[in-house]
């Protein structure tokens, strides 16, 4: 069992028994914590492993949560009938959105998705065709229903929330294994060469894009889910921005890192809610410091995905050359 | 006609805020190669820092041309004060780290000054006091024109045509483009860069500044988080100018506060945002360099 695993392994157990531990307030912010580390381990697909700048990452998780809240309050879906159409929707969007940036240069990109985002929230606060409800959202969302049971008890929310994310993990570890994931890996680490070896860079950079969409639509409508209501704030430009930030100061595609994140910016400000007033101030600081003395985050990856017998191959090479060179000297 | 005409002004003066502004953006982008999200919100705290000075120390009431003065260089030199810290404790340390980090900097230390501004004056709306220039209305045959607007516009272009003779014709203007083309080469040939982007922050800040107290004017009320949605239309003006240019920056701002100007006059100003970021992303797609942008091939 490698680092990574035993981590991951430690992290479920205790979040599975998490419930049984703590009283009710702690349970939701439980929920948000298990919401929110879904929606940055989709951006860190994006962001961290195919390395595509996106700061428009609210954009997919807001689509996923109004989907359900449309369907649910407007046309009388149940809910669980919704979630499809709340993966679905993001993904046409991220590829029908991403698609004619895609070619764009790194910060040209961001500054796209920065756009794409303010759209976004002024078509939601502007009431577009009168189905998102204006500034106010939408609110009255249906409880989940299965087979006749009505899960309505935060704790039944907290298991659908947990076993989302355990199925977002499952497909990062997936991912991480396949032909998708190392062609994401080479494409961060050198697009041009990746290029020249023949590899698809847009199309891969595009699966990237609609996989962390489909994750985050699935999120947003857990989201819907929790609260009951949706409205634009929770979609802003500024949630983006928390996004952006939760996976680059915990480390990119790394799983302890992306959890680290989450829980600074999501779950910290809860136990200091004497600080609400200084509470971004507070966040501001420690992005910026955070960069300074760990400018790949805190818990920066290390790579495990490139095949074994390479990397055995790599050291034995570099230790025959290191002896050629005390040869010669 | 009238509307036209009336918008045209509008737009012109609107225009010359963004360019002001965008010169920040696009001074720091051209040198540095990075997006410096916290321009925006030092525009907003300079608005602040002037109604404080004004308030605190004038009484914010009607005084002389020299009191004007003062205020503006006053204002202009915190403000370049905190553009400097800002460079050293947020930027210096990552000039060489990836460059998300740098944009993860930045964006923390937007949060701080957009929040420290919170804390200090609190999170209600404030009002600038209109006394601080004259309100001398003319009226030319129906289009109206304030006291105000011809301030900014006559400002703002002696500011800009000074900045364009700093560039271009000085010796610190010289190294300034240098720099820019190419940092370490710029290093071996005795230029000190620390130096330069220290100056860089210090004229972009200013020029911020005094666009922020214009802001200050013209739209009389402040909110502590006005900076992201100017500093968001003037970094989009830079883009549209070509960002990195200096010339680019200045035509970007005006294009962008007459297309501001004249969507609001003809078609509507609830949409105004969005279609400010339409055209962003059209000329994203067909033009990502902008208009004076140079298209430069990606170094290998």
């Amino acid at each position: 069992m490698n680092k990574t695993t035993s981590i991951a392994t430690i992290f479920i157990l205790v979040m599975a028994v998490f419930p049984f531990l703590v009283d009710s307030a702690w349970l939701s912010i439980g929920i948000t914590f298990l919401v929110f580390a879904t929606v940055a381990f989709s951006q860190d697909i994006i962001l961290g492993r195919a390395g595509v700048f996106n700061m428009g990452h609210a954009i997919f998780f807001g689509i996923g949560a109004y989907t359900t809240a449309i369907l649910n309050v407007q046309f009388g879906l149940e809910i669980i009938a919704t979630i499809p159409f709340a993966i679905i929707f993001p993904v046409i969007i991220a590829i029908f959105l991403a698609g004619p940036i895609i070619h764009l240069r790194g910060d040209y990109l961001l500054v796209a998705t920065i756009g794409f985002n303010i759209i976004f929230e002024q078509v939601l606060s502007n009431d577009l065709f009168g189905l998102t409800g204006g500034p106010n959202g939408i609110f009255g969302i249906d409880v989940v229903r299965i087979f006749g049971y009505e899960l309505w008890t935060d704790t039944s929310i907290y298991y659908i929330a947990f076993g989302l994310l355990i199925i977002t993990l499952l497909i990062i570890r997936n991912l991480d294994n396949s032909r998708y994931g190392r062609a994401l890996y080479y494409i961060n680490k050198d697009e041009i060469a990746a290029k020249s070896m023949g590899i698809n860079v847009p199309y891969y950079k595009l699966f990237a894009f609609a996989l962390g969409a489909a994750i985050a639509g699935a999120a947003g409508s857990i989201f819907a889910i929790q609260y009951s209501a949706v409205s634009p704030e929770s979609f802003s430009f500024m949630q983006s921005v928390m996004f952006f930030a939760i996976v680059l100061v915990g480390g990119s595609a790394s799983l302890p890192g992306v959890i680290i994140g989450t829980f600074v910016m999501f779950v910290l400000p809860e136990l200091f809610t004497e600080f609400k007033e200084s509470r971004y101030l507070i966040f501001g600081a420690a992005m910026v410091l955070t960069m300074v003395l760990r400018p790949n985050g805190v818990w920066p990856a290390t790579f495990g995905n490139i095949p074994k017998y390479l990397k055995e191959k790599a050291l034995k090479h570099k230790a025959l050359k290191d002896n050629s060179k005390g040869e010669t000297e | 006609m009238d509307i036209f005409l009336q918008q045209l002004i509008n737009g012109l003066t609107i225009g010359s805020l963004y360019a002001l502004v965008a010169l920040g953006y696009t001074m720091v982008y051209g040198v540095m190669k990075l997006i410096n999200f916290a321009h925006g919100d030092l525009v907003a705290f300079s608005a602040y820092v002037g109604l404080t000075i004004f308030t605190q120390f004038f009484g914010a009431s009607a005084v002389s041309f020299v009191d004007v003065i003062i205020i503006f260089l006053f204002t202009s030199i915190i403000v370049a004060f905190v553009g400097v810290l800002l460079e050293r404790l947020a930027y210096r340390p990552l000039r060489t780290a990836p460059r998300l980090s740098a944009v993860v900097s930045a964006l923390g230390a937007a949060l701080v000054i957009q929040n420290g501004i919170m804390l200090i004056w609190g999170p209600n709306m404030q009002i600038f006091p209109a006394d601080l220039l004259p309100s001398t209305i003319w009226n030319i045959s129906g289009v109206i024109i304030t006291f105000t607007q011809v301030c900014i516009l006559a400002l703002s272009a002696v500011l800009m045509i000074a900045l364009y003779f700093f560039i271009n014709k000085t010796k610190i203007g010289t190294a300034i483009r240098a720099t820019a083309i190419d940092q370490d080469a710029a290093k071996l040939m005795g230029i000190n860069v620390n130096r330069i982007i220290m100056i860089i922050f210090v004229v972009g800040s200013m020029l911020g500044a005094i666009g922020g107290l214009f802001i200050g004017l013209y739209y009389r009320s402040l909110t502590f988080d006005m900076g992201w949605v100017y500093g968001l239309s003037a970094f989009i003006a830079a883009i549209i100018g070509g960002i990195g240019s200096i010339p680019g920056a200045m035509i970007g701002g005006l294009l962008l506060g007459l297309f501001n100007a004249l969507i609001a006059g003809y078609i509507s100003t609830e949409w105004a945002e969005t279609l400010t970021f339409v055209l962003l992303i059209i000329i994203l797609i067909v033009r990502p360099t902008g208009i004076l942008g140079e298209k430069t091939a990606e170094k290998v």
